[in-house]
């Protein structure tokens, strides 16, 4: 009774008047007709794709309400996110800088040498596999010991009288050995050289000067020269009419060069040839 | 620091030291490889090389 009995405590209960801000104790009633505009709220984005993204993003001018409305309504998409634990890389860095009061100087040598340890140990295995590469593939290109063996002619001295010129084959090749006397060697060593299509001293095409070895191909065209023939007493090329002398050097015709002399040795009586 | 400050200052330093270390012991790694193949093989093989049974038919 005592309550009802205040008329303070009725006095807002038994006003006429509808209060249109909330004084506390009754609820704002929308007895009254108020004119207030219709607020229109975008509808929400649902994010799932790049392009829904993009519209719930803020962006452009904002303009900030505050009230109830507006704080349900902006949508807006935080990406700073502090809640994520940063990962722990422990696992993958080096045992010196774990220790977050370590100088990174203090280790900087270790950690460098160990890394180009590793590179040049990679480098040699490297090196050392290209170099075995290679060999095997220019060593396979090169001739095998049989064919090099079979390369090489031996011929009996004894078998080629003086004055003669005797034929072998040679790498497919027609070989000449003559033995000359000691009056043909006379002669050619007295032929002037600065008379001479291809300058070469007869010293320089002999090893032994009675025996001269050539091989029987012709620098014109490659025909195969007649020996004891010609008008220099040495060789002819029936093909194109070339006269080598006693040395094998062109003296007259088409040919530009003298007769080829390959390598050989004298070993006792007989000459190797290859 | 020790060793290791040593060998980086005079070799990993410089590229030019680095290729060059790498070369030479590539040379001594290619030779010791050999030489070590050739003695695991001779071990294996051991009793059945030429070497071995050489003195039987030379004089």
């Amino acid at each position: 009774m005592n309550v009802i009995a205040k008329s303070s405590n009725l006095a807002p209960y038994l006003k006429a008047s509808v209060p249109t801000i909330a004084n506390g104790l009754r609820p704002v009633a929308a007895t009254g007709k108020v004119q207030k505009k219709k607020i229109a709220h975008p509808t929400p984005v649902e994010r799932i794709l790049n392009d829904s993204l993009n519209k719930a993003i803020l962006s452009g001018p904002i303009r900030i309400r505050s009230g109830p409305a507006a704080s349900t309504q902006v949508s807006k998409v935080r990406f700073a996110h502090t809640d994520i634990r940063v990962p722990d890389f422990s696992a993958y860095r080096r045992e010196s800088l774990k220790d977050p009061t370590a100088r990174n100087r203090d280790s900087a040598d270790d950690r460098k040498t160990f890394s180009y340890v590793v590179a040049a140990v990679t480098g040699v295995g490297t090196a050392y596999g290209a170099k075995t590469i290679v060999y095997d593939l220019v060593s396979s290109l090169s001739a095998s010991a049989d064919v090099l063996a079979l390369a090489k002619i031996e011929v009996k001295l004894d078998s080629v009288p003086e004055g003669k010129s005797a034929v072998f084959k040679w790498r497919g090749k027609p070989l000449f050995v003559r033995h000359r006397s000691a009056s043909e060697v006379e002669k050619e060593r007295k032929v002037d050289v600065s008379s001479l299509r291809h300058a070469q001293h007869d010293s320089e095409r002999v090893q032994r000067p009675e025996w001269l070895i050539v091989i029987g191909v012709c620098t014109h065209l490659g025909c195969v020269p007649i020996a004891n023939a010609g008008d220099y007493g040495g060789y002819y090329c029936p093909c194109h009419g070339s006269h080598y002398d006693a040395s094998g050097r062109i003296r007259r015709g088409p040919a530009p060069l003298n007769l080829e002399v390959p390598n050989y040795e004298f070993v006792d009586n007989t000459v190797v040839i290859g | 620091m020790g060793v290791s400050t040593l060998l980086y200052n005079a070799v990993f330093k410089r590229t030019s030291t680095f290729a060059v270390a790498i070369l030479a012991s590539a040379f001594f790694f290619e030779r010791g490889l050999d030489v070590a193949c050739d003695s695991i093989f001779e071990n294996i093989n051991k009793g059945k090389l030429w070497k071995d049974i050489k003195h039987k038919y030379e004089q």
